[in-house]
């Protein structure tokens, strides 16, 4: 049904530089599908939903919906929107007209249906998010997920073929979330075609069919929502799909800011959540390894990598240019290494000089 | 000790200053040059004035002609001048004012003309001396000197020729003073208009006056607005440089006017009622100078409604200019914007008419519709962008995303929520306008506060015009901001729905 080519996107920021935001972007979305696109932010998720209903205009490539090139000047890009709904972050709701009216405007105006033709629709509709109550108020008067439920009533009214969500949870309240998802959840079971940006990670598992990991300006990897979320295979789906954090220090030699370091290893595991007790782990394990264990006769690369689904944390100390294995050179019953071992779930040196521990 | 003495004596001055008024003797005052020393009241601008600056000595006050009893009834001059047919006219008495001396400050005036345009100034000589040489003149002036109001009126009704092709139609810049040129019963006349009427229909011209201000008669003059100035505009050498001047045709001279010497008001010092109807009866019903006012009115309602109209087309044009992406629309359009906001409205106004118009015969209510529109125009482009912006960019968004063209967009979802943000703040602007026509009198327009002033230089009343004028517009403002609230109550999404 859409047909994406080397779509690119280039943005002129106010000081006059270049910031390529899509850089080839080459994607099918079918009849009856429901796609999601996720990805870290920032890598031009709702740039590319955008550009496929061009309320941004791509720099290059070719956009073709139900075979028509929409990108063409011949094209009347008012009619290819009426058959595409999109459903906003910020649900723009027209502020001046009470829900109702926003619902049956635009079929009145654009499709020629009669007053009553579009109530009776708008308020089935209406009913069918749960909103029938809220016809007659004004969007203010609305919260969020309700404002929500009721633009995704306004999309539904034109009946279009394919409705994009623009990150449809992301400004609502934590509790308003799930209501919205609901309405939805429903939509997808209908079998209606839709296109999701959405941070909502287990949503987007459970509804979609398939899932583009957007990175680098490219689609990095896509598949079904199991092969992205159980078995990504490349580097940065992983990291994402994990929500692996990562703090990394080079230190010169012996002579380092031990306190400083340990001040940012608080910091690091303050700002992503990590318990107070895995948090001092990290701390003793740091201070034995790098004040004990380890020979400072080279510069050691430290890395802490903290994954949000596991909860887990992967330390690993490399010093460069290791004469040889760091733990074979240490006494066994030495107590330092009896305690980095009490405190860690495993400690190893896969090869000489690279030590890695997890907590 | 010193404090003491220091405060003795500033109470001392501080009574003197508040007796001095009333106790000062001006019994002693009986001529021109025991003016010397005391505050005089004139017109600013008449021949009165420059006079008294040139024999010094004088504490001359220059106010409006409207204004100058009322200075001496109050005190803040202790005399005026004024005209000596019109000081005999007007009832000094009931106002605690007699007339101290006349026929001072004496002069000649004359009609003046374009300088180039010596063939009408010769033509208006040569009947002149016609009428001279016949004795016909001094029949006429005598008649007019001699005559009450009413049969001064009566007596000329000089039948002005229709515009016909042909017939060269004078255009003819006066200033009212009686009892030269007055307004009685809604209808020109006086002295000098019954001359140049005489004078219109021997010659076979039509006539067309237009009330100036006495300062802006010679500007419009050699602008080419009008071609005659009557306006018994003494002939000073200074004026003369400027405009070339007819023969004669009348003498004049002034009369000095105080407070009479038991400083009372004489008989009808009556309740505030009383003298409420008889200032009503005095600055309206006589003369039916309330017809002027009516059509002052609706000059004002007229110049305003069409000027808040002009002022919101310009005003949409230039904010459509303004917002233009492009460098080279929206610049110019933000320099002109600035432009017009930092000039005072009365400049624009006159720069209209004097120096961009001022060679085409345009009249002044359309060069007044014109500012209004232009100056205005600014101010509300800047109330509608500033509404524009404050719609949220999503809601132009949301519009296309359902497939509404631009146009759609604008017209069903922005503007009605721009209008809800324009509306309160226009309402100011709107109001500043109606109450800023009452400078159009600059223009030779004759609108509510010209007309109001046109009755005061009449009756020399200053109280009654000014409060019945500011009445009146307090009444227009708020009709207008009525109007504007009930459109802002119906577009206003929450009332409506109730």
């Amino acid at each position: 049904m859409i047909k994406v080519r080397h779509l690119k996107k280039v943005f002129l920021t106010p000081s006059g530089q270049e910031l390529t935001v899509l850089r080839d972007i080459n994607c099918d979305i079918h009849r009856g599908e429901v796609i999601s696109v996720i990805g870290p932010s920032g890598t031009g998720k709702s740039t590319f939903l955008r550009c496929l209903n061009r309320l941004e205009e791509p720099t290059s490539g070719m956009i073709e919906v139900d075979g028509m090139d929409i990108l063409s000047l011949k094209t009347d890009i008012s009619m290819v929107r009426r058959r595409m709904g999109m459903v906003f972050q910020n649900f723009n709701l027209f502020e001046h007209l009470t829900i109702l009216d926003n619902v049956t405007m635009c079929p009145m105006i654009l499709l020629g249906k009669s007053r009553e033709e579009a109530e009776s629709h708008g308020m089935a509709l209406l009913e069918s998010v749960g909103l029938h109550d809220k016809a007659g108020c004004l969007p203010e008067e609305l919260s969020g997920g309700q404002k929500q439920r009721a633009a995704i009533a306004r999309c539904l009214a034109m009946e279009p073929d394919i409705i994009l969500f623009d990150e449809p949870t992301s400004a609502l309240d934590p509790t308003m979330v799930s209501e919205v998802l609901a309405v939805i959840r429903h939509l997808a079971s209908q079998g209606m075609t839709m296109c999701i940006v959405s941070h909502e990670m287990q949503f987007v598992r459970d509804v979609s069919t398939r899932v583009l990991f957007l990175y680098d300006g490219v689609v990095y990897e896509d598949g079904t929502p199991e092969q992205i979320f159980d078995n990504p295979q490349k580097p940065v789906t992983q990291a994402f799909i994990n929500r692996i954090r990562t703090f990394d220090v080079t230190l010169a030699d012996s002579r380092f800011d031990l306190y400083g370091l340990m001040g940012n290893i608080r910091t690091f595991c303050n700002k992503y959540g990590v318990g107070l007790r895995t948090m001092e782990k990290v701390e003793h394990v740091t201070e034995e390894m790098l004040c004990q264990i380890i020979p400072f006769d080279a510069p050691v690369r430290f890395t802490v990598d903290y994954s949000e689904k596991t909860s887990r944390i992967h330390m690993v100390f490399v010093l460069e240019n290791s004469r040889g294995s760091i733990l074979s050179a240490v006494p066994d019953d030495s107590l330092s290494l009896m305690m980095v071992r009490g405190m860690s779930d495993s400690l190893s040196e896969p090869e000489p000089g690279r030590i890695c521990v997890v907590i | 000790m010193r404090k003491l003495r220091f405060i003795l004596i500033a109470a001392l001055l501080l009574l003197d200053s508040c007796s001095g008024r009333r106790a000062k003797d001006l019994s002693g005052v009986n001529g021109i040059e025991d003016l010397k020393g005391h505050s005089v009241a004139v017109s600013m601008g008449s021949s009165y004035d420059l006079m008294l600056s040139d024999i010094g000595g004088i504490d001359v006050i220059r106010i409006g002609l409207g204004e100058l009893l009322v200075a001496v009834e109050k005190g803040r001059a202790e005399f005026c001048i004024i005209d000596q047919y019109q000081a005999a006219m007007l009832n000094m008495e009931s106002r605690g004012l007699e007339i101290r001396f006349r026929n001072i400050l004496k002069g000649t005036a004359g009609a003046g003309f374009r300088k180039e345009d010596s063939l009408l100034c010769n033509q208006f000589n040569g009947y002149l001396n016609g009428i001279r040489g016949s004795g016909e003149y001094d029949r006429w002036l005598d008649e007019w000197k001699s005559a009450s109001d009413s049969m001064a009126y009566a007596s000329f009704q000089v039948p002005v020729h229709d515009k016909q092709p042909g017939v060269r139609a004078l255009h003819v810049g006066i200033t009212i003073n009686y009892p030269y040129l007055f307004l009685k019963d809604n209808r020109l006349t006086g002295i000098e208009v019954d001359l140049f009427n005489r004078f219109c229909e021997r010659m076979g011209y039509a006539v067309d006056y237009e009330i100036y201000d006495f300062s802006a008669l010679i500007p419009a003059l050699n602008s080419g607005k009008i071609d005659v100035i009557l306006s018994h505009m003494r002939m000073t050498e200074e004026r003369a440089r400027q405009v070339l001047f007819s023969d004669a045709y009348i003498e004049g001279g002034g009369a000095a006017v105080c407070r009479s010497a038991d400083g009372k008001a004489v008989g009808v010092r009556a309740g505030f009622l009383e003298r409420m109807k008889e200032s009503f009866r005095n600055n309206l019903v006589e003369e039916r100078r309330w017809k002027l006012m009516v059509d002052g009115l609706w000059v004002t309602i007229r110049i305003s409604i069409l000027s808040i109209l002009s002022a919101v087309m310009i005003g949409i044009a230039m904010c459509r200019l303004r917002m233009s992406r492009m460098r080279v629309v929206n610049l110019p359009a933000k320099i002109l914007i600035d432009i017009l906001r930092g000039i005072p409205l009365l400049v624009v106004l006159m720069l209209m008419f004097y120096v961009i118009f001022a060679s085409s015969r345009i009249t002044g209510t359309l060069v007044t519709v014109m500012s209004f529109g232009v100056y205005y125009g600014a101010y509300f482009s800047e109330v509608f962008r500033s509404g524009m912006m404050g719609v949220d960019r999503g809601q132009w968004e949301a519009g296309y995303a359902l497939g509404l063209r631009k146009i759609q967009t604008f017209y069903k979802v922005v503007l009605p929520q721009a209008l809800s943000r324009i509306i309160p703040v226009l309402k100011g602007e709107v109001i500043a306008l109606i109450k800023m026509t009452s400078v159009v009198g600059y223009v030779a327009v004759v609108d509510l506060t010209k007309a109001s002033d046109i009755i005061r230089s009449r009756t020399l009343d200053a109280f009654f015009p000014l409060i019945l004028v500011s009445a009146v517009y307090l009444l227009l403002s708020w009709l207008a901001g009525c109007g504007l609230g009930l459109m802002e109550h119906r577009i206003n999404p929450k009332s409506r729905k109730t």
